[in-house]
């Protein structure tokens, strides 16, 4: 405590004095953290789906129709989705996340719709509020979650981890993550080379109501534009004049006054003349000719307006076309010619597909959305077949009505399906995707922030697997880069990069405002007037994408802009032009980079080595604790050295590791090859390892104790009681099944009767430990609890005891012998250590420079403070 | 090799002595010896602690083998362990506890009723042998006996934090054992010595140093040995103990261009010892002890020397070894 009240008194201090540097601006990421948050993407994102994109969705597809029969329809008015509850016979039960965890169910709301219909030969319509049409499962932490809100204490009653980031679902008792996918940008001209190395331009267009794909390549010289719609490629030229683009000039001076795109266009011109094609109505008749056999335009009956439907809702469908003016998708049309032939006479031109600018991330918000649109679709079309077939059958002796074919369980059991298997299978979009979705690390704190935080990178099958791993320079600041795994993508940087310090030039070149602005910033904080939002909006922090990134200059230190007055002797011209500043460098490395101290002074193997492993770091996972295998430190300390990311994140409180006394020296000869030596007191004192392993067994029938052999586990209950030693092939629950399975039983209060029971005829089929040999592990826990059908569950938890010793610059290694303590090395002052390392095993991890910092590390060292690596407080 | 004797005789030196810690010089011998009786302070003197542990009732946090674990290193006042048996060695009773000839047995029953966490400590340990508690306990009885209020710490040692409903109930055996088996049985919490160091200075040479030369060359040892005389601005040596061997003044010395400045010998028989105590037993006492069971294990070897047979044995196996 000594320490942080000597901080605040320091702080005071500071305050009187006028503040000439941004230092303090450490003090706005905390700030920033609090609106943004680690796992915040997934849940505004979420949020957005549940508050808004599906009411769009809803609006879009708000009628169900009966072609036959027009005056029979049903609309949607309202949208709206509950708190998470679950329906039982006749009541209805709240549900909270644990419990869902605990008892293998789905944390979901009811989606409630209002609907207006109609019923054959009436003429009023039917109102009907708040009818459920399936179960939304919710993101834990979203604005729909029961845990929105609430503080530490309400959470620690609801049996959930205050420090737990949320961000995740919960499907039939498994925590399932959906990755951030990477996608290429929608909307978005992107130049490139296909297969034949013809030079194309591509835009996959998206709106609410259709996504398409419009894709312009060279052949030849000739333009030509390849859409499903047609059965072959068209002609440029004709596109535009069946747009009523019937002057080839006015096609000329969309592209500019050069001569050389002239050129460049004068073989599609020449093809379109040869095709005889001049006026709109010639162009329209030409498209009608080639257009493609496709089952879903069958209903319209004219070939012309098919035509103008397509070049309206397919062609470029994001540029909107009102009241037929077609001049919009024109200019557009002209953009995109005029961008692939600046790349036929520049190569330079080309887009790169891998850079971050030309990428969007697609959170779980949207993929749930189009999973969504895609189910209710399917419901809605289920509704009106099943109505048609209903309103065809003779017998009228019910009368028609809507809401009976409205029960169904397509979105429920849809949004379950895909969410727990990851499959995104969705023919209306033309979307196949395995692995969207996949269970949350909970093998470490660690683990489960990254996995929050990783994206999966989307590459098309075509490529080579190489250049999507490969590093570009523009994820720089946004994705980790450091921690890159080997299939499953990389980790999304704490967003917090994409903010900078912001000055403005102006601002900035007459100097002296930067330190002004800092102090106004410091006293207004005192009074807790302004908050990291006000800050955004006036400007003072901007939120940089990376082609915006492109546009700025941005200093990582205060220092390297150049002070008031005297310019430095030659003073760089960019410093000049620096537009902004980063609020924190260290934010350029995500999460789990940010655990390791002095990450710039190691090898950068080292680094990613670290952050694979910093995953398996052991301690507490969370404040609650159930999950399938979970690893335990038994006495977790907080590292004496920590980075602010560990400060930032909360990883302090959950400690995962320990703080050893380590000798570099060659010993024992047991050391080699990364082994290290052990010192048996330390080990005594309390340096133990303990692995959980975490099995479940649902019991079908009754339980009853005996004394057996394999047996000794068991309670007067039948079950393993806490406490109790197991061993392989141990009984854990004395459960015996019916012989006679199919058949039901005549009388149906014999299973009620504990004396009639007694006539059937039970087999065993006990549950036993499958442990490995040797070992001697315990019952930790048995939890019972009955499931969705009231059947029982036994849950157990068994533990024993795990080696694996790690430093924090992903140097592993095996415990290679345990000596004695009196056999150990000790020094004058009497500090004997808690292990030894062989120093032969350093030179091939570091570089010679690198030595002292790391042996730093290792004899951790408290008097240390700097920027960003200090001791904890309250040592 | 017949006859000829290289007995010494070692002499000790006591220059502090409390009840946790103690220093003191051996001089005369050589390492061998002082090593020896560092091994034996850590790992052979006797202590009595917690090593069998009976849970009735355990509805805390921490699991049994947890608490157990934790009990186990809780010390206890050991001031009777030479006496004791070992409950191996025991005749009297078969080793599961019960026995007053070598073991302790202590109770522990604790529940939370109230809505504030409650600390169980090892206050709570109830004990059968008023003379085997823990340490901590005996020290706040023996202040409060006093009247002093200066004891450090009310609370005792922490086993594990109780909520409302929780409970912990468990019989607990403390028996003899010594380090080489558990860490819990070592009375040591620091035993350590030195070569006492002998440091010369090259008067003549330190002479042609500025005295800003020979403050540098001073401040260039991490720990505080020499000083400048206020007066005569001669650098002396104000602390040899504090020299930790590290050399850095030799190496500061040649950077200077000025080698053999100093030169620092260890003497190699004589020795300071520290020594600080768990609390099981007195600092001196645990001295006392290790000397004592030095003397038996050399006992059990001039025993064996007497019994030709082993000793021949041993003899001509090391004959052809060593030749």
């Amino acid at each position: 405590m000594g320490y942080r009240e000597k901080d605040s008194v320091e702080t005071h201090n500071n305050l009187a004095k006028p503040i000439k540097s941004a230092v303090d601006k450490f003090a706005l990421l905390p700030e920033f953290l609090k609106v943004r948050g680690l796992v915040k993407q997934h849940i505004d994102s979420f949020n957005y789906f549940i508050n808004n994109d599906i009411k769009k969705i809803i609006k879009t597809n708000d009628r169900i129709v009966i072609p036959q029969v027009p005056s029979l329809y049903l609309r949607y008015t309202k949208i709206s989705i509950g708190k998470p509850v679950e329906y039982l016979e006749h009541h209805a039960e709240e549900l909270n996340p644990h419990m869902c965890r605990l008892s293998d169910r789905t944390y979901a709301s009811p989606i409630k719709v209002d609907i207006e219909y109609t019923r054959p030969n009436q003429t009023n319509k039917e109102y009907k509020k708040d009818l459920v049409i399936g179960r939304m499962p919710i993101m834990l932490r979203s604005s729909s979650c029961v845990l929105s809100g609430k503080d530490e204490a309400e959470l620690a009653k609801l049996g959930e981890c205050p420090l737990d980031p949320g961000g995740y679902f919960i499907i039939k008792g498994n925590e399932k993550v959906i990755l951030i996918q990477e996608q290429l940008s929608k909307n978005r001209i992107i130049i490139d080379t296909d297969s034949k190395g013809r030079v194309n331009a591509s835009v996959t267009s998206s709106t609410h109501e259709t996504k398409t794909k419009t894709v312009f390549f060279i052949d030849k010289d000739k333009i030509y534009l390849q859409l499903n719609q047609f059965s072959k490629p068209i002609s440029i030229m004709i596109i535009m004049k069946a747009m009523g683009m019937e002057n080839d000039q006015e096609v000329m001076q969309m592209l500019g006054r050069d001569p050389k795109y002239g050129f460049l266009l004068l073989p599609s011109m020449q093809e379109c003349r040869s095709e005889k094609i001049i006026t709109q109505k010639q162009a329209l008749e030409y498209l009608q000719g080639k257009l493609a056999n496709l089952s879903s335009l069958r209903f319209e009956i004219n070939k012309d307006d098919r035509v103008k439907k397509i070049l309206t809702n397919v062609f470029l469908a994001h540029v909107p076309v009102k009241d037929g003016n077609f001049r919009p998708k024109c200019i557009y049309t002209a953009v995109m010619l005029k961008r692939m032939m600046d790349a036929v006479l520049n190569v330079e031109t080309f887009d790169d597909k891998d850079y971050v600018g030309n990428k969007r991330l697609e959170l779980s918000g949207q993929l749930v959305a189009l999973l969504f649109e895609d189910l209710f679709k399917t419901m809605n079309s289920q509704v009106a077949s099943r109505m048609e077939k209903a309103y065809d059958k003779a017998s009228r002796s019910t009368p028609l009505d809507f809401i009976h074919y409205m029960m169904s369980d397509t979105i429920t059991n849809g949004l379950e399906r895909a969410i727990s298997t990851g499959n995104w299978d969705l023919k209306r979009f033309k979307m196949n995707r395995k692995g969207v979705s996949q269970v949350l690390s909970r093998l470490a704190f660690i683990a489960t922030l990254g996995y929050m935080t990783r994206v999966s990178p989307q590459f098309e099958k075509t490529r080579k697997v190489s250049g999507p791993r490969a590093l570009q320079p523009s994820q720089c600041g946004k994705l980790g880069v450091v921690d890159v795994e080997d299939l499953s993508g990389e980790e999304l940087h704490a967003p917090d990069s994409f903010l900078k310090f912001a000055n403005a030039m102006r601002k900035l070149r007459r100097k002296s405002v930067i330190g002004e602005f800092v102090s106004i910033f410091v006293h207004e904080r005192q009074d807790g007037v302004r908050s990291f939002d006000d800050f955004v909006r006036e400007g003072l922090i901007e939120y940089l994408d990376v082609n915006e990134e492109n546009n700025a200059l941005i200093a990582l230190y205060e220092h390297e802009i150049p002070k008031d007055g005297h310019d430095e002797d030659n003073a760089d011209v960019q410093k000049s032009s620096i537009t902004h500043i980063e609020i924190e460098p260290f934010t350029i490395l995500g999460v789990v980079a940010g655990l390791i101290p002095y990450p710039h002074h190691n090898q950068s193997p080292r680094n990613t080595y670290q952050c694979a492993m910093g995953k398996q770091a052991m301690g507490n996972i969370a404040y609650n604790q159930a999950y399938t295998l979970l690893y335990l430190l038994v006495y977790p300390q907080r590292p004496l050295l920590t980075t602010r990311t560990i400060e930032l994140v909360g990883y302090d409180k959950l400690g995962a590791g320990q703080n050893a006394t380590v000798a570099v020296m060659s010993y024992s000869g047991y050391d080699i090859e990364d082994a290290i030596v052990m010192n048996k007191s330390s080990l005594d004192r309390g340096q133990i390892v303990v692995k959980e392993i975490y099995s479940n067994e649902t019991s079908d029938r009754i339980v009853r104790p005996q004394n057996e052999p394999r047996k000794q586990a068991l309670d007067a209950d039948g079950i393993a009681a806490p406490g109790q030693i197991v061993r392989r092939h141990d009984i854990l629950v004395n459960k015996q099944s019916p012989r006679n399975k199919r058949d039901r039983i005549t009388n149906p209060m014999a299973l009620k009767d504990w004396y009639t029971s007694f006539l059937i005829d039970y087999a065993p089929s006990n549950v036993s430990y499958k442990g490995p040999e040797g070992e001697t592990t315990v019952v930790d826990r048995v939890m019972l609890y009955s499931d969705k059908d009231n059947k029982m569950c036994v849950k157990f938890i068994i533990r024993h005891i795990g080696d694996k010793f790690s430093s924090r610059h992903g140097q592993k290694g095996v415990i290679g012998t345990i000596v004695q303590q009196e056999d150990f090395p000790f020094s004058e002052e009497g500090i004997c250590p808690d292990l030894i390392m062989n120093p032969h095993g350093f030179p091939r991890y570091y570089k010679p420079n690198n030595f002292l910092q790391i042996f730093f590390f290792f004899f951790i060292c408290s008097l240390f403070s700097s920027l960003h690596y200090r001791p904890s407080p309250n040592f | 090799m017949e006859g000829v004797s290289y007995q010494r005789f070692p002499k000790i030196k006591i220059r502090e002595m409390k009840d946790d810690y103690m220093k003191f010089e051996l001089r005369e011998t050589d390492a061998s010896m002082a090593n020896a009786l560092r091994r034996v302070m850590i790992a052979e003197v006797p202590t009595i602690a917690i090593d069998l542990v009976e849970i009735e009732a355990n509805s805390s946090v921490l699991n049994d083998e947890f608490i157990a674990h934790r009990l186990g290193l809780i010390p206890l006042v050991s001031d009777d362990a030479m006496g004791m048996r070992f409950s191996r060695d025991c005749d009297a009773c078969d080793g599961d506890g019960q026995c007053e000839y070598c073991s302790v047995e202590f109770h522990l029953n604790v529940r939370c009723d109230s809505d504030q966490t409650l600390d169980v400590t090892s206050n709570d340990l109830r004990s059968t042998e008023p003379r085997v508690i823990p340490v901590d306990v005996a020290a706040r009885s023996l202040a409060s006996e006093s009247g002093g209020f200066d004891s450090p710490d009310q609370r005792g040692i922490i086993i594990v934090k109780l909520r409302r409903g929780q409970e912990l109930r468990l019989r607990a055996i403390a028996r003899k054992g010594i380090g080489k088996d558990h860490a819990k049985w070592s009375p040591a919490a620091t035993v350590t010595f030195m070569y006492e160091p002998e440091i010369h200075i090259n008067e003549e040479l330190m002479e042609t140093l500025t005295l800003d030369e020979k403050r540098t060359w001073i401040e260039s040892s991490p720990t505080k040995v020499f000083d400048i005389d206020p007066n005569t601005y001669q650098v002396r040596v104000v602390d040899p103990e504090a020299y930790t061997y590290d050399e850095e003044v030799i190496k500061k010395a040649e950077a200077m261009g000025k080698p053999g400045l100093v030169e620092i010998y260890a003497k190699e028989d004589s020795f300071i010892f520290t020594v600080e105590s768990t609390g099981a037993i007195k600092s001196y006492q645990m001295v006392i002890n290790a000397i004592e069971i030095l003397k038996q294990k050399l006992d059990a070897v001039r025993l064996q020397d007497t019994e030709d047979a082993d000793i021949g044995e041993l003899a001509q196996h090391l004959g052809r070894g060593g030749l």
